[in-house]
C-alpha cells in the first residue's frame, strides 16, 4: 500500500474503489467510488433500486463485489471490524417472543461485549429512549415506535466506531425522530462515524456533512452538500415582501414563490443578487421583509437528478469543483 | 472460523427452543401422556383380567374323565349334563338363556392333546381360564400314577420356551419381544427428536428471514458461525430429549420384573451403541442441515411445512416398512435402506435389533451417509447464504443452480431489497 493511500486510510472510515456488483445481466452497482471521512456524517441517496443497499451490503461484506475494493475502519474488514460497525438495515426486525433485555444481550454478545456488560449498557439505553419500563416486555408487545427505538439501541449498544443506519427514521413520531437524531449527534460529537441511508432530504440538508447520490447503479452526486446545493443554484432570489417586482431592473422574471406571499426573481444575466439587493435597499417604493438566494432544496436537486441525466448531472457538478 | 460466537448462538438457540410450549410438550408431557395412557391401559386390562364377577355360573363338561369327584371345584363350577347329540348347539342355547356364564368342554382325547373347548358369549378374562387351569391340574395330580404324563408338566401345562436363532439362548416372552421392539422403540424415540428438533431449525431460520433479522445477525456473525451454532444447540436439545425419554423410560421398565426381562433381550453390544449414537449425530445433522436449506430458500412458514412433511415422509420409511424389516431384516428393502442415507440410520438401527448386520453393509453406508451428510451441509451453508437476504422471494432449485454455475455470492435475482 502507498503512503498517499495509507493516509487515505487513516483518514477514512470507509475507502470504496470502483465497486461492480452484478446479478447476472443486470449491474446493481456500477464502478462507484467514494470515501467516508472519519467522524462525518455522511448520506447515501437515490430512488428505489438505484444500488444503496446493495453498497452497504458489500462494504458489511454480507455480499461480494464483483469487482472493486473495500476498506473498512482502515482494512479489509474482518471478524474484529465487524465487532466495531453498526447496522441498522432498512429491511430489519426482531424476535417477537423474545424479551426486549433478553434479545439485546443476545445481539451485543454477537458483537463481542460480555453478557454482563451488554445489559448495563442496554439497561442504561432503554432508559434514555424511554422505554425503561419494557426492560421485561416481550417484543411483540411493543408498539411499531418502540421496537424501532429497541432496533437502533441494538445498533449502537456496543459503542461501533461506524454506524450505517438504513432509513433510520422511517415508523418515528417527530418526538421520537428528535431524539434519535440528538443521540446521533451526541455519537458524532464523541467521533463516530456515520453512514445514512434515507430518503428524507430534509433531514440530509440538516444533519449531513457530505452526500452521495447514485442512480441506476452509477454515482451521479459526490460532496459535500452545501456545494452540491450551491451548484444546482439558479441566478434567482427569493424575496417576500411589498412591490411590484417585475419592474426592478436586472428581474427577467418573476415566479410565485411556494407560499403565496413569497416570490423567485429570476435574474437577467449580468445581474448578480447582490445587484438586485442594492436597489431595492435603496427604493422607497419596496418593502422587503426577507431576501435570500434561491438554491434548491436538496429534493428539488434529487428530481432533477434522478428525473433527468444522472451522468450529466455528476459531470456538471465534477466540472463545478474543478473550476473552484 | 469464530467459534466463540458460534457458542453464543447454539446456548440462544438451546434455551430459547427448550423453553418453548412445543419443545417442552414434545419432551415432557407428551411421554407423560404416553406413560399415564398405558399406566390407565395396563390397570384397565389387569382389573379385567383379574375381575371373574360376570362368571358366576361356570359348567363344565368332561369327556375325558378327567375330574375326580373328591377335588373340590371353585366357586360356582358344576357339572353341565349335555346331550351327545347336538351337544355344541344345547351349550350355545345354555349360553343364550343366561343359565350358564362359559363352558369349559375337557374334549375326550385330552391326555394327549391337551384341548380344552370354551364357550362364552363374553370375553374372557384371564383369571377364569386360570381358575379352570388351577382345578384342571388339580384334577390330574389326583390321578398320580394313573395318568401316563408328567406331573410337573401337568401343574404347569403350558410353559413356552422360545429360543433365539443366532445365538440359540433361552429367552423368555418378554426378553423376545424386547428383543424384537427396543430397537423401534428407541428409533421412534429417535426420530420424533430428530424431528422435532430440526424442524424447530427450519423454524428458526424462517421467523430470522421473516422478520427481517437475517441481515442484522449476519452484520455481526458469519454464516457458517450461525450455522454450526445452531447446528450445535438443536443438536444438544435432541440429545436432551432423547436423553430424558430413555431414560425415564428406562427407570419405569427397570422398576418391574417384567420391564427388566423386557431390556434383557436387548443384546446390544458396546459398539451396536457407539455406532447408534454416531449414526443419530450424522441423521440429526443431515435432517437438520436439510431443515435448515429449505428454511433458507422459502418465503413463510406454511411453505416450509410442506417441504418438511415430504422429507419427514422419506425419512420414517423404514418405520412404515417395519414388516419387511421383521420378517426378513436381511432382504433386499431393508439393505437398500441401509444404504440410502435419508433412510440408513433408522434402518441400520431396526436391523441391528434383529440381526447381524454384516460388518460390509454397516460400511457401505456409513460412506454413503458420512458424504451425504457433508454435501448436504455444504449446500445448506450455501442456500443459507444466497437465501437469508432474499426476501419475499423463493430460493428455487434452477437459482440455485444457476448461482452455482456462475459461482455468485448472490443469486440472478433483481429483487434484492434497495
Amino acid at each position: 500500500m502507498s503512503t498517499a493511500s495509507t493516509s487515505s486510510t487513516l483518514e477514512n472510515a470507509i475507502f470504496v474503489q470502483d465497486i461492480t456488483k452484478r446479478y447476472g445481466d443486470f449491474t446493481a452497482v456500477d464502478h462507484v467510488h467514494f470515501e467516508v471521512k472519519r467522524g462525518e456524517i455522511f448520506s447515501l441517496l437515490g430512488p428505489n433500486g438505484a444500488g444503496k443497499t446493495t453498497i452497504i451490503r458489500m462494504i458489511l461484506d454480507i455480499l461480494r463485489p464483483d469487482d472493486g475494493q473495500i476498506q473498512v475502519l482502515g482494512g479489509v474488514l474482518t471478524d474484529a471490524t465487524k465487532d466495531r460497525v453498526g447496522y441498522l438495515p432498512e429491511e430489519r426486525g426482531l424476535y417477537k417472543n423474545v424479551k426486549v433485555l433478553e434479545m439485546l444481550v443476545y445481539l451485543g454478545q454477537l458483537k463481542g461485549m460480555s453478557a454482563h456488560d451488554a445489559r448495563l449498557r442496554a439497561v442504561d439505553l432503554l432508559e434514555h429512549l424511554g422505554l425503561s419500563d419494557n426492560v421485561k416486555s416481550k417484543i411483540s408487545q411493543l408498539s411499531k415506535g418502540m421496537q424501532q427505538k429497541v432496533q437502533f439501541i441494538a445498533t449502537i449498544l456496543h459503542k461501533p466506531e461506524l454506524l450505517i443506519i438504513d432509513e433510520p427514521f422511517s415508523g418515528l413520531d417527530p418526538v421520537n425522530t428528535q431524539l434519535i437524531q440528538d443521540l446521533l449527534y451526541e455519537m458524532k460529537a464523541e467521533g463516530v462515524t456515520i453512514v445514512m441511508s434515507t430518503h428524507q432530504m430534509h433531514q440530509v440538508e440538516e444533519m449531513a456533512d457530505r452526500l452521495l447520490m447514485i442512480n441506476k447503479g452509477q454515482r451521479v452526486l459526490y460532496g459535500p452538500v452545501k456545494e452540491v446545493r450551491q451548484t444546482y443554484a439558479q441566478n434567482a432570489v427569493i424575496v417576500e415582501g411589498e412591490g411590484n417586482w417585475a419592474t426592478v431592473p436586472g428581474v427577467k422574471e418573476v415566479q410565485a414563490g411556494r407560499n403565496g406571499h413569497e416570490a423567485k426573481l429570476m435574474l437577467a444575466p449580468g445581474f448578480k443578487p447582490d445587484d438586485v439587493m442594492q436597489i431595492l435597499a435603496s427604493r422607497q417604493d419596496y418593502a422587503v421583509r426577507r431576501f435570500e438566494l434561491a438554491v434548491p432544496s436538496l429534493n428539488e436537486i434529487f428530481i432533477q437528478v434522478v428525473g433527468g441525466n444522472g451522468s450529466r448531472a455528476e459531470a456538471r457538478f465534477a466540472d463545478v469543483r474543478a473550476a473552484d | 472460523m469464530n467459534f466463540h460466537k458460534s457458542w453464543i448462538v447454539a446456548r440462544r438457540e438451546y434455551w430459547v427452543n427448550f423453553r418453548s410450549p412445543g419443545f417442552l410438550f414434545m419432551a415432557f408431557v407428551f411421554p407423560l401422556m404416553i406413560l399415564g395412557l398405558m399406566f390407565f391401559v395396563t390397570q384397565f386390562l389387569i382389573k379385567r383380567e383379574s375381575n371373574t364377577d360376570n362368571f358366576k355360573k361356570v359348567g363344565y363338561v368332561d369327556y375325558a374323565g378327567i375330574i375326580q369327584r373328591d377335588v373340590e371345584a371353585p366357586k360356582g363350577y358344576f357339572v353341565l349334563d349335555v346331550p351327545e347329540v347336538d351337544s355344541e348347539a344345547y351349550i350355545e342355547q345354555q349360553l343364550e338363556d343366561h343359565k350358564v356364564d362359559a363352558v369349559f368342554v375337557i374334549a375326550a382325547n385330552y391326555t394327549l392333546t391337551g384341548q380344552v373347548d370354551l364357550y362364552s358369549q363374553k370375553s374372557i378374562p384371564e383369571a377364569l381360564k386360570e381358575d379352570f387351569d388351577t382345578f384342571l391340574s388339580d384334577n390330574l395330580v389326583a390321578q398320580g400314577s394313573n395318568l401316563k404324563v408328567p406331573s410337573d408338566r401337568l401343574v404347569e401345562p403350558f410353559d413356552p420356551v422360545f429360543r433365539t436363532l443366532d445365538s440359540d439362548k433361552r429367552q423368555s416372552e418378554a426378553a423376545l419381544i424386547g428383543r424384537f421392539l427396543l430397537p423401534t422403540i428407541f428409533v421412534f424415540v429417535f426420530f420424533i427428536a430428530t424431528s422435532t428438533t430440526s424442524q424447530f431449525m427450519m423454524g428458526g431460520v424462517v421467523e430470522e428471514k421473516e422478520n427481517r433479522l437475517m441481515e442484522i445477525l449476519a452484520s455481526s456473525v458469519r454464516p457458517i458461525e450461525l450455522l454450526m451454532g445452531k447446528l450445535l444447540g438443536l443438536s444438544g436439545l435432541a440429545f436432551t430429549q432423547i436423553t430424558f425419554w430413555l431414560m425415564t423410560g428406562a427407570v419405569i421398565a427397570l422398576t418391574t420384573e417384567q420391564g427388566r426381562d423386557f431390556f434383557s433381550g436387548a443384546e446390544f453390544q458396546v459398539g451396536d451403541i457407539v455406532l447408534m449414537i454416531i449414526l443419530f449425530i450424522l441423521d440429526f445433522i443431515l435432517m437438520a442441515a436439510i431443515m435448515l436449506a429449505i428454511g433458507a430458500a422459502v418465503t413463510a412458514e406454511s411453505e416450509s411445512r410442506q417441504a418438511a412433511g415430504f422429507i419427514g415422509l422419506v425419512a420414517v420409511l423404514p418405520l412404515a416398512a417395519n414388516a419387511l424389516f421383521f420378517t426378513n431384516p436381511n432382504g433386499p428393502i431393508p439393505i437398500l435402506m441401509s444404504f440410502f442415507p435419508m433412510t440408513s440410520p433408522v434402518a441400520i438401527i431396526m436391523r441391528i435389533g434383529l440381526t447381524s448386520v454384516p460388518a460390509w453393509q454397516i460400511a457401505i453406508s456409513m460412506v454413503f451417509l458420512v458424504a451425504t451428510t457433508v454435501g448436504v451441509v455444504w449446500l445448506a451453508a450455501v442456500v443459507f447464504r444466497l437465501g437469508m437476504l432474499m426476501y419475499g422471494k423463493v430460493l428455487t432449485p434452477r437459482l440455485l443452480w444457476q448461482a452455482l454455475r456462475e459461482n455468485q455470492s448472490t443469486p440472478v435475482v433483481k429483487v434484492l431489497p434497495e
